[in-house]
């Protein structure tokens, strides 16, 4: 994790400040939704705007300083939509912009590395992808839906037995891991692969890298540590309820 | 292990130390990955097996815990326990860590002693290993491995247990810094392991 950018962010300070200290999270502007344009509006006058939970904005904001969330975050309608919105969000800037420019940092090193191994690279990367594919689809179409609907009910909003299907504990153990094949990219283009004329793009494909890794870093914790306590404590309180 | 970044791991409760050692430790211009901790259960609960490779703790937290922490210092090998002295420390304590570093210290002391331990000879077998390269059995199981072969097929083909293709797997991913079956078969390319005509997807 990157600890240069360790602030604590608190309510009263000003967003454009804490961009400046951490510029990651222009990234979590983006997933959340909020327009990056602050002037001298403070975190919580931001949060209020965009109908963000304070607490919530803090809790991910903090993550992406290196902090732990300190308590657990208690359920509401808004905290649940907020989140799964980040996570939406954060799976476009996956699939639609971090993956297709890895792929083409991967492509142009292939056009001055003729060597057999760039392009084996080039096949590892391409099956890993779609592994990523399948389970960010999978969280898309089966998991997200779910949580929302969970919520719609419990917002009174929406009745229905259609959740009984699913329960978070199967997406726990459905939660595999994308991000030890990025460390094994990373650490093969760092440690071992034959350089020939490519060292700026090979620069430029694994600063991108870093970035992915870190954005995924935060959206594995957030899933973890937010995401499956509120949506264990939303079943208990839909299962009170029938 | 050849790694940029340093884990340390503060347990302290007291935040103007913790904080303290922070700003010291990240002004020295090293790459630092510092993790909080408050006592030894939340130091567990960090699960940095195989990374931390310092641990600054007040040696308070140690006192009546001998047992924990005598199984964290286990578990965690390779780590350099330094404590974090206010005063006095229980000598039996002192005995069990490496170094200690005391409150009144300068900074450059703090990382002078830190650098020290770092430095350090790692005790004997800890998984932390200074070659990177593969021994000529791991070089075996890899082979077999990138092949297709399961890690049953493996300890039946080189006669060994299936634990101790296990175990083998563990440093050669630890070495090379690559977990996926994908990867290591790229890795066994590049370094002449296997021949790329038997590569195939």
């Amino acid at each position: 994790m990157h600890h240069t950018y360790r602030m604590f962010v608190t309510p009263e300070m000003k967003m454009a400040d804490i961009i400046t200290g951490n510029p990651y999270l222009l990234v979590m502007l983006e997933h959340l939704g909020i327009n990056m344009e602050v002037r001298e509006k403070s975190v919580e006058q931001i949060c209020d705007e965009n109908r963000i939970s304070t607490e919530l904005f803090l809790t991910i904001a903090n993550m992406f300083s290196g902090f732990k969330p300190s308590s657990e975050t208690k359920y509401s309608y808004g905290t649940v939509q907020t989140i799964i919105k980040y996570l939406e969000n954060s799976h476009r800037y996956y699939l639609k912009e971090k993956y297709p420019q890895i792929r083409h940092y991967i492509g142009e090193i292939n056009k001055v590395n003729t060597h057999a191994e760039i392009l084996m690279i080039g096949t590892f990367f391409d099956k890993y992808f779609r592994e990523v594919t399948e389970h960010l689809d999978y969280e898309n179409e089966v998991v997200f839906p779910y949580v929302l609907s969970l919520n719609e009910i419990l917002a009174g909003k929406a009745s229905g037995n259609e959740t009984d299907s699913y329960s978070v504990t199967e997406y726990r153990e459905h939660h595999d891991d994308i991000e030890e094949k990025l460390a094994d990219l990373k650490s093969l283009l760092i440690k071992y692969m034959p350089q020939k004329d490519d060292q700026q793009i090979r620069r430029q494909l694994l600063l991108c890298l870093f970035e992915l890794e870190y954005d995924l870093k935060i959206h594995s914790m957030i899933e973890e540590s937010l995401l499956i306590p509120v949506v264990e404590e939303m079943e208990r309180l839909a299962g009170g309820e029938r | 292990m050849s790694k940029k970044v340093t884990d340390i791991i503060i347990v302290e409760t007291s935040a103007i130390i913790y904080e303290g050692l922070f700003g010291i430790l990240t002004n020295t211009g090293h790459s630092f990955s510092i993790h909080p901790a408050e006592n030894l259960l939340e130091l567990e609960r960090l699960n940095l097996k195989n990374r931390a490779e310092i641990i600054l703790i007040n040696p308070v937290l140690i006192q009546n815990q001998e047992k924990h922490f005598l199984s964290l210092k286990r578990e965690l090998a390779g780590a350099r326990w330094i404590g974090i002295t206010y005063s006095l420390i229980d000598p039996r304590v002192s005995s069990e860590l490496d170094d200690v570093v005391n409150i009144n210290d300068s900074p450059e002391k703090i990382t002078t002693t830190i650098h020290r331990q770092l430095l350090a000879e790692q005790p004997a077998g800890n998984g932390i290993q200074q070659q990177e390269v593969l021994t000529e059995r791991e070089t075996d199981v890899l082979k077999l491995l990138v092949s297709g072969n399961a890690n049953k097929e493996i300890a039946d083909k080189l006669n060994i247990s299936t634990h101790t293709v296990i175990s083998h797997r563990k440093n050669i991913s630890q070495k090379t810094g690559i977990k996926s079956v994908s990867g290591l078969t790229i890795y066994a390319v590049i370094n002449n392991i296997i021949k790329l005509d038997n590569y195939r997807e």
